[in-house]
């Protein structure tokens, strides 16, 4: 009898200890980080304002991306969209970035053909004279486990959601201690009765407790642990606390190869909106997947959903939490899931590009635990149309051209897009090549590609300091020694003219002229040049340097021609632009850096000089091609065709075209037939980012009259062509026109 | 042990909300005005965050200030204000020789109004005594 009693208060003991010491475990798991959340990248805010020409097919496109969903009344929630005719009715979502918070209100936006004629709060019925439409998620580091999950508060969730769940999984959660016996037992009769086990005796606690701490494995040791566990918790935590963590933690199937975590994450994979708002059918549906997600996943087997759903709406109805009405005409409603789309990056190249870019001490680790906000500068409509103009109009090359096609997928045709806002540096898009999941490679970060004629704006930049526009040139062919050989510039279309003024020598793309100048002005202030512009590559004071004989990184060629578009200043490119935490504490962020690098005047020549290229020179096709605003650009063709380039631009948006082999077989076509369709194509379809405006004149630049062919000073009513032409003022043209004295 | 074989607590289940029903309304529109008759509408925008900018600036919110002076700027290039504010904001994020940069081209856009190139030279003058 002592012996028995010893042994009772010895065994008590023991088990005190060790539930003492699962007490000191589950508190160490608890009170620190409960779960990995992934960092998700944003794209940057959409801006709509009244007078904004709009791409109502992107437009609608995002707002679908952005969770808005058609409805077909006046919006009451939030998220909800209403079309009809050229009004939209929408009641925005409540969104947070690093500068600001903004409650959701209903607005009402009004087209007149693709532009906004107006913008009104339908609350206040004031009007709105600029709308931020909050940024979309682009894309989320995932740990090893590839989870997702959007954390919701007990608050939060509907009572149908906790009737359901409950009734499906553990009616009696708020009246047991952890463990039920009652469960056990009724669980055990059932699986008896039936000869197989057909009901789990685990409570909601037991459950979390084996998510938590324990291993899949069905052992009476591990079955042990799990009903200490529970136990414990139910000592340590308050029943609601207990069925928050249960509610987040629990698993709900796959989207393709990531886990679906908790009841906020799935309510949205599975109908598309937030907890709160789930009706009695769908929160029953959710209810219903906890058994087992796959097996009674809408997506893979529908009627088995619905099945299992009226099994737990039938369990509701029991427990008389719903009235047989309720049960009856939810019975009847169809299983409706919101459809998804299988993750996958959205602008990989740009995803990679930003990944390099994140501070160091972001390892992968915390990227993927940490539930960082990391906002950008990319325009998710800039960059989808980016994606369809590259790989249209690499098709369509294609398919003018047989010599072109590739039965390889790796070695196909390739090409690249980087679209950027010249005066503050934002990438807004950027398409690396042309299919992500075949090539990783980005080339327009990683690839050292010759620009050819796209560098020659570098040279007439170093000739501006001692010609001018309208200074003449000789385009007499010419031979040079290159390497001890002899080397003699040809241009791939003949130009009949001898001797060709400064600006026609740039907007025609002409060889000989360029070297001509080149070699006046210094091939060693050329390369000053380019290093000044930052240009990474080595290159060598060659002839060949002004045609663009040496490799460059296509994203410091854009930067490069971003100077000229932004008064002299250069911009470095911007990705990210803020880093911040899960408590919305701002970690980093990063705003535009500038540096003068030529003077407001010199930049404004070159715009101009650029603006010949598209009205008289080799991008001339760009009008026929639908672009009827002001453009400065450049097309850019390499030995045998190897690369195709067009870099065009406005004061308000800049774009590089890249067309070309990762091989470096011939494109078989030039700059302006490659490149440059491809420019027109996704320009046309931004038609907020073309206002149709054009460079001031800055002082330090002045207009004068010179003669069309000698370039000097128009001698009045005797020169026959006299034209208008502007300098720098300190370079202005003092001698008169000699031909026509 | 023997609690653990007790039931206890009575389960507080607050009752289900009633939807109301959804209603047909069809929208009633303003009539719109032509854009064109209301100014540059990019202009227009970024001047209202222009002017979110300044009230930023005015807080000593610097960073929020910059970001949506860039936003204004991408929107409007040639709203010389705009280099004006950004200037104040790397001043007063002791950054001398961005504030130097953006006010040179201050003075570029905002050469033609008097009141304006006033204030961008009193801030030149401000920046040129911080860099001695």
């Amino acid at each position: 009898m002592v012996i028995t009693a010893v042994s009772l208060v010895i065994v008590s003991v023991g088990l005190a200890l060790y539930m003492w010491y699962l007490a000191t475990i589950i508190d160490k798991r608890f009170s620190a980080r409960r779960w990995s959340m992934p960092s998700r990248v944003y794209s940057d805010s959409m801006l709509l304002y009244p007078g904004q020409t709009v791409n109502l097919t992107l437009f609608y496109e995002t707002l679908h991306h952005l969770e808005y969903r058609d409805v077909s009344r006046k919006p009451e929630l939030k998220g909800e969209i209403y079309r009809k005719e050229s009004v939209l009715d929408m009641y925005l979502h409540d969104f947070t970035t690093p500068s600001k918070k903004r409650e959701g209100f209903p607005v009402r936006i009004v087209f007149l053909d693709n532009r906004i004629a107006s913008i009104e709060r339908l609350d206040t019925h004031q009007d709105v004279p600029i709308l931020e439409i909050e940024p979309e998620e682009i894309m989320l580091f995932f740990g090893r486990e590839r989870e997702r999950r959007r954390l919701v508060s007990i608050r939060q969730v509907p009572v149908y959601l906790t009737y359901a769940v409950l009734a499906a999984e553990d009616s009696r959660f708020y009246l047991h201690h952890g463990v039920d016996p009652r469960g056990i037992l009724r669980a055990l009769y059932t699986n008896i009765r039936h000869g197989e086990v057909r009901q789990g005796g685990s409570t909601l606690t037991q459950q979390l407790a084996k998510n938590y701490f324990l291993t899949p494995e069905r052992t009476l040791r591990r079955k042990f642990k799990e009903f200490l566990i529970a136990i414990s918790m139910e000592l340590m935590y308050e029943k609601n606390e207990i069925f928050e963590i249960y509610l987040n933690e629990i698993y709900f199937g796959q989207k393709g190869s990531i886990a679906i975590h908790g009841i906020g994450e799935a309510s949205y994979f599975y109908f598309g909106k937030p907890v709160q708002r789930l009706s009695l059918a769908e929160a029953a549906t959710i209810a219903g997947l906890i058994k087992g997600p796959n097996q009674y996943s809408p997506y893979i087997n529908p009627e088995r959903c619905k099945l299992r759903r009226n099994a737990v709406l039938q369990e509701i109805y029991k427990k008389e939490w719903i009235t047989k009405e309720e049960r009856d005409v939810t019975i009847r409603s169809p299983v409706k899931p919101a459809g998804y789309t299988a993750y996958g990056k959205k602008a990989p190249y740009f995803i990679d590009y930003l990944a390099g870019q994140l501070p160091i001490f972001y390892s992968p680790e915390d990227l993927a635990s940490l539930g960082l906000s990391i906002y950008t500068t990319l325009d998710t409509q800039v960059q989808k149309a980016a994606e369809r103009a590259l790989e249209r109009g690499l098709a369509r090359l294609e398919k003018a051209n047989p010599a072109l096609r590739r039965s390889e997928p790796e070695k196909k045709l390739q090409g690249a897009i980087i679209v950027m806002q010249p005066k503050t540096g934002y990438i807004l898009a950027m398409a690396g090549g042309r299919d992500y999941s075949i090539s990783q490679f980005n080339r327009i970060t990683q690839a050292r590609r010759q620009p050819g004629s796209a560098f020659k704006p570098f040279v007439y930049l170093t000739g501006l300091s001692d010609y001018t526009p309208s200074s003449l040139l000789s385009n007499e062919p010419k031979t040079y020694e290159v390497d001890g050989k002899e080397w003699q510039p040809q241009n791939t279309n003949p130009v009949v003219e001898n001797g060709l003024r400064f600006r026609t020598a740039l907007a025609k793309s002409d060889n000989l002229a360029t070297v001509d100048l080149a070699m006046k002005v210094g091939l060693k202030r050329i390369v000053n040049t380019a290093l000044t512009f930052r240009f990474s590559t080595p290159m060598a004071p060659q002839p060949s340097l002004a045609l663009g004989a040496f490799e460059v990184i296509p994203l410091e060629l854009a930067r490069a021609y971003c100077t000229f578009a932004a008064d002299g200043v250069q911009p470095n490119p911007l990705s990210m632009k803020a880093v911040v935490d899960e408590k919305g504490k701002i970690l980093e962020q990063r705003h535009l850096k500038i540096e003068s690098l030529i003077s407001p005047g010199k930049a404004y020549i070159m715009n101009s000089l650029l603006r010949s290229v598209v009205t008289d020179g080799t991008a001339r096709s760009l009008a026929w091609r639908g672009i009827t605003f002001p453009v400065a650009g450049k097309t850019g063709t390499t030995n045998n065709y190897r690369d195709a380039w067009f870099v065009g631009y406005t004061p308000d948006i800049l774009a590089l075209v890249w067309v070309g082999f990762d091989n470096t077989d011939s494109v078989c076509a030039e700059g302006s037939v490659a490149a440059l369709p491809i420019w027109a194509e996704l320009m046309k379809t931004l038609p907020q980012y073309t206002s149709g405006s054009w460079f001031r004149k800055p002082p330090g630049v002045v207009t004068r009259v010179v003669c069309s062919q000698s370039g000097k000073c128009a001698v009045t009513n005797r020169c026959p062509e006299p034209m208008k032409e502007i300098f720098l003022e300190k370079n202005v043209p003092t001698e008169y026109c000699p031909l026509h004295r | 042990m023997l609690w653990i074989f007790v039931s206890g607590c009575a389960v507080f289940m607050p009752p289900p909300v009633e939807k109301s029903p959804e209603v047909m309304i069809a929208p009633s529109v303003k009539k719109p005005v032509s854009p064109e008759k209301q100014g540059n509408p990019r202009e227009i925008a970024s001047l209202q965050l222009t002017d979110q900018g300044r009230i930023f600036l005015e807080q000593g919110k610097a960073d929020e200030a910059i970001t949506a002076l860039e936003r204004a700027l991408n929107l409007y290039p040639t709203n010389g204000r705009n280099y004006y504010y950004l200037s104040e904001a790397w001043l007063l994020k002791n950054d001398v020789l961005q504030a130097k940069e953006w006010n040179r081209l201050a003075e570029l856009y905002l050469s033609d109004d008097k009141d304006w190139l006033k204030k961008v030279l009193d801030q030149k003058t401000r920046i040129r005594k911080l860099f001695r």
